[in-house]
């Protein structure tokens, strides 16, 4: 073959050339052909079809999986975006292409920087799942002594660690969450740029909703150049800033670098989600509670002596209909802001006495029944800490064995609570941010206890249990109580909008397309606040309702009801 | 290799270390690691150390293998042993390394003549080498070459290993057979594997590394493109990045920007790090070394408190950028062939491996799928 370096191993002359003198000392006829079948066991027949299955007899990765792995490999030759939707196993897809390239030779030393929070479930993943042997890093000379490291960029990109890392001829580099690399101006940016890497892998959650120049700046770390310079990359592809023109030809361009499984290519299956409303009569007492905090609400919002902003009001109000307990806790904060002798530290106090007087916990005893009758692993979601509490010593107190989870856990304490409930505990009691990177799907039965006010918060925790792997259907139980407000968000807005029915990630897209995120509680607020009826609260509501829909992407609801057939 | 197969591997392996078999049940088995085989697998190199600086008895490590992961034994702790497993791999580099050279004569068998005289026969020595050619760019293929070079009457042949596998061998010369002279020495017979081998290279498939080429000069044409445009927009640009990152420092929390104050008095003299050449971790905590000493006796220091500075941070120009990114191309995509020497030896045979044509060979030779050579 012209032009193609050959080089040839020597070492072995002179071992042999010895023995022959010394005649031996020789080895085992027996061993020498056990050699040479672990090399042809090892040995990598063909250039382009996937090795790494043979060495993972415990994995079944699903087609789409596989194909990503394989088209990274041949086609994209190592360096792509892996920009899955939500719930299709990217984490997967990673491991197969690292996994694949390490058994070809063609990687050893490896760079995995992920977020803090998943460094440690990164780690244990490669490993259990992928045989990789990954390291957490912590300590300096864990750079150089081991071949796969996993850390987050905040760590690398410092002294003592950077002169490492910068220092490295990395054959793979993979990165977690790289649409956060979004922004070319960031150190985290520059320093990512600065690392050599021979096979680079980006994942991300949803780079092209997000403004052109990211996506551009993403390829960028990939592969420079391959759009073009910036502002001819403006020129031939962007209309503005969210639109792209040459759609054709730019959807061409960027599936040369990036790969984006999405739900509805088929092929994929999902078990489907059963969703019933649950409403909860208050009692009488819990009624008045409820009404008198929903005045005192009304009054300082209207009135306002800006001692409580509205956020904080809102709160109070929805904490009402969690539990006793949770606005219990609020009002004693504000009566500690409130001066002696105060109107407002009167009004607080009147309202304790009706919480004191509040004897039952309908929303509680109603979860009760709700657990009994399912008789089967049952995660609860709750907004509040304080009634995650109660909820703990509620169901205890009915026999029911549960355990806690909460996003302040360090993750051995989470690793300990998801087995307990996996092994031991019938109920997992759960408030926000306990979800990032913990799987339950084991689990099929979730109570919204209470519901948070952004849609992308009520997807994340259903995310925790309806994902690729789960094989159940999954039944979601929306607690509400009747004739408060929290009711009404439901009725209103997330039964309009079909949010529990929506594919994972849909949300997502509509989301970041009609830029709701950040102000949609903020909307909410306005909206419950500033309304001087209920009636026009509906109406607005309804609006909102109907924006969300109609950018709904029209093939997603057909496939949807087929789901719904089956 | 399927589970039948690992285990038939693992048990011949075993074998050839004289191991005691505790227990062989149809899903797993459990065996009492040989001195060797323990060496090699068992994990433990400081407690050999210890046992060999002190000449102590040793206690044999009793492991048990299964080769089905939904039938483990109950009871027993086993751990599933496959093709991907540590210790598989562990179990083939230590067949590798017991298994490199051999000395092997051709027994008498029926196809001689029974003569009523004892003759001697000649018995000609060939040298036998495994080799495996890896065909690299950005992708990888393995072709394996099994030669046999006549040290009596130089000539090559290919699939010598296969042909080997069928011959009654043995490491000791049997009655009534006497050794032909090597008419050429070990050297030579080098070089014409080596020529044969190159041969066989020249005659296979070209376009996986003429596509790499293309693909590398493709991609190298890309970047250089790419910097040209970004040399003529953006000087400019440069000094609003740099105002920018100026701004930007300014957002950023102080604890990032911490510099740790420099001590006042001279630093204290930094010892040279002695580079220890080739010895590995794994060498020297099995002779007992301690890790830290370890990496500070082979250059990895751990960075002096008084040198860490966070401030320092110096971009890379364009064309310092550009550079790398070219130079990460060439690491990825150029084609290179690397042809590695598996093992071999010395074989002394009366009966002649049939001499093939070189056409033929451009497919991966295998062994016989049944997973046993003999």
């Amino acid at each position: 073959m012209p032009n193609v370096p050959v080089s040839f191993d020597t070492s072995w002359i002179s071992p042999l050339t010895e023995r022959l003198h010394e005649d031996g000392p020789w080895d085992k006829w027996e061993l020498f052909k056990l050699a040479l079948e672990a090399e042809e066991a090892m040995a990598v027949r063909e250039f382009d079809s996937l090795q790494c299955l043979n060495y993972l007899p415990l994995l079944s990765p699903f087609p789409h999986q596989l194909q990503t792995a394989e088209r990274v490999l041949n086609d994209m030759r190592g360096r792509a975006i892996l920009a899955d939707e939500v719930g299709l196993g990217k984490t997967i897809e990673a491991g197969l292409i690292m996994k694949e390239y390490m058994v070809r030779g063609l990687a050893k030393k490896i760079l995995v920087l992920v977020p803090a929070s998943l460094v440690i479930q990164w780690t244990k993943e490669l490993q259990q799942k992928f045989g990789i042997p990954a390291v957490a890093q912590k300590k300096e000379y864990m750079w150089r002594q081991h071949e796969v490291v996993v850390a987050s960029i905040d760590t690398a990109k410092r002294d003592p660690h950077r002169r490492h890392v910068l220092d490295i001829d990395y054959d793979m580099l993979i990165i977690d969450e790289a649409h956060k690399l979004k922004n070319k101006r960031t150190r985290n940016y520059q320093f990512v740029k600065e690392i050599r890497k021979k096979y680079c892998l980006l994942l991300t959650a949803t780079p092209i909703q997000n403004e052109m120049d990211e996506l551009y700046n993403l390829i960028n770390l990939l592969k420079p150049g391959h759009l073009g310079h910036s502002t001819s990359f403006s020129t031939n592809y962007v209309e503005g800033k969210r639109q792209s023109k040459n759609s054709e030809k730019l959807r061409e361009e960027i599936e040369k670098v990036m790969i984006r499984n999405k739900r509805s290519d088929g092929g994929i299956q999902f078990t489907s989600r059963r969703v019933q409303s649950i409403p909860i009569e208050l009692t009488q007492e819990e009624m008045k509670l409820y009404e008198g905090v929903t005045r005192f609400v009304h009054d300082q919002y209207k009135t306002g002596t800006g001692l409580f902003n509205s956020l904080a009001l809102i709160t109070l109000q929805r904490e009402v209909c969690s539990s006793k307990e949770a606005s219990f806790m609020t009002l004693y904060n504000m009566h500690q802001r409130t001066s002696e002798e105060s109107l407002l530290r009167a009004q607080i106090l009147e309202l304790v006495e009706m919480i004191k007087r509040i004897e039952t916990h309908s929303k509680a005893a109603k979860t009760v029944e709700l657990i009994q009758q399912i008789n089967d692993k049952v995660i609860v979601f709750t907004e509040y800490r304080a009634t995650q509490n109660y909820l703990q010593k509620y169901l205890h107190d009915h026999g029911i064995t549960s355990v806690p989870f909460r996003g302040g856990f360090k993750r051995s304490k989470k690793d300990w609570m998801t087995d307990l409930f996996q092994n031991r505990a019938q109920v997992l009691i759960a408030t926000e941010a306990g979800g990032e990177g913990i799987n339950l799907q084991f689990c099929n039965q979730v109570i919204n206890y209470d519901m948070p006010w952004n849609p992308m918060r009520v997807e994340q925790r259903i995310g925790r249990v309806h994902r690729l792997g789960q094989k159940r259907d999954v039944h979601i139980y929306n607690l509400s109580t009747v004739g408060t407000i929290e009711e009404h968000i439901l009725k209103l807005l997330y039964e309009k909008i079909d949010l529990f029915e929506m594919v994972i990630g849909e949300l997502d897209d509509i989301v970041e397309r009609l830029n709701l995120s950040s102000s949609l509680e903020e909307n909410l607020t306005q909206i419950i606040m500033d309304s001087a009826s209920t009636r026009e609260m509906a109406l607005k509501l309804d609006n909102m309702g109907h924006a969300i829909r109609a950018s709904r992407q029209p093939h997603v609801a057909p496939a949807l009801s087929e789901a719904a057939e089956q | 290799m399927q589970a039948n197969q690992v285990r038939q591997f693992v048990e011949r392996y075993l074998a050839t270390f004289s191991a005691h078999i505790v227990e062989s049940h149809p899903d797993y088995l459990t065996v009492k690691l040989p001195v060797e085989v323990d060496k090699d697998i068992g994990n433990r190199p400081f407690y050999w150390s210890w046992v060999d600086k002190m000449n102590l008895a040793y206690q044999p490590l009793v492991l048990t293998f299964a080769f089905h992961p939904d039938r483990m034994p109950d009871g027993l702790r086993a751990e599933h042993l496959h093709l991907g497993a540590g210790r598989m791999q562990q179990i083939f580099a230590s067949a590798k390394k017991h298994g490199q050279f051999v000395c092997m004569y051709e027994q008498n068998t029926a196809s001689l003549p029974a003569t009523g005289k004892r003759r001697s026969t000649p018995l000609v020595p060939w040298l036998g080498i495994n080799l495996k050619v890896s065909f690299l760019c950005d992708k990888r293929r393995d072709l394996m070459l099994y030669l046999g070079v006549n040290l009596h009457q130089p000539r090559v042949v290919h699939d010598f290993s296969t042909y080997l596998f069928q011959l009654p061998l043995s490491p000791a010369i049997p009655d009534y057979f006497y050794t032909l002279d090597r008419k050429i020495s070990v050297e030579d017979a080098l070089q014409m594997a080596r020529q044969e081998a190159e041969a066989v290279i020249a005659k296979e498939d070209q376009a996986w590394a003429a596509e790499a080429k293309a693909r590398l000069a493709e991609e190298l044409d890309i970047l250089a493109a790419y910097y040209e445009e970004l040399a003529k927009r953006e000087p400019q640009a440069e000094q609003a990045d740099a105002d920018d990152e100026e701004a930007e420092k300014a957002e950023e929390p102080q604890a990032a920007q911490a510099i740790v104050p420099l001590p006042q008095t001279e630093a204290p003299p930094v010892a040279e790090p002695v580079v220890e050449a080739t010895q590995t971790i794994d060498e020297y905590r099995s002779s007992g070394g301690r890790i830290l000493d370890f990496l500070r006796a082979n250059g990895i220091q751990v960075t002096p408190r008084e040198e860490i500075n966070q401030e320092e941070w110096k971009k890379s120009t364009p064309e310092e950028e550009k550079q790398r990114r070219m130079d990460e191309l060439r690491w990825q995509y150029e084609p290179r062939i690397e042809v590695h020497f598996i093992n071999g030896g010395l074989f002394y045979l009366h009966s002649n491996p049939p001499v093939q044509k070189l056409s033929g060979a451009k497919t991966v030779r295998h062994l016989p799928t049944n997973g046993r050579i003999m």
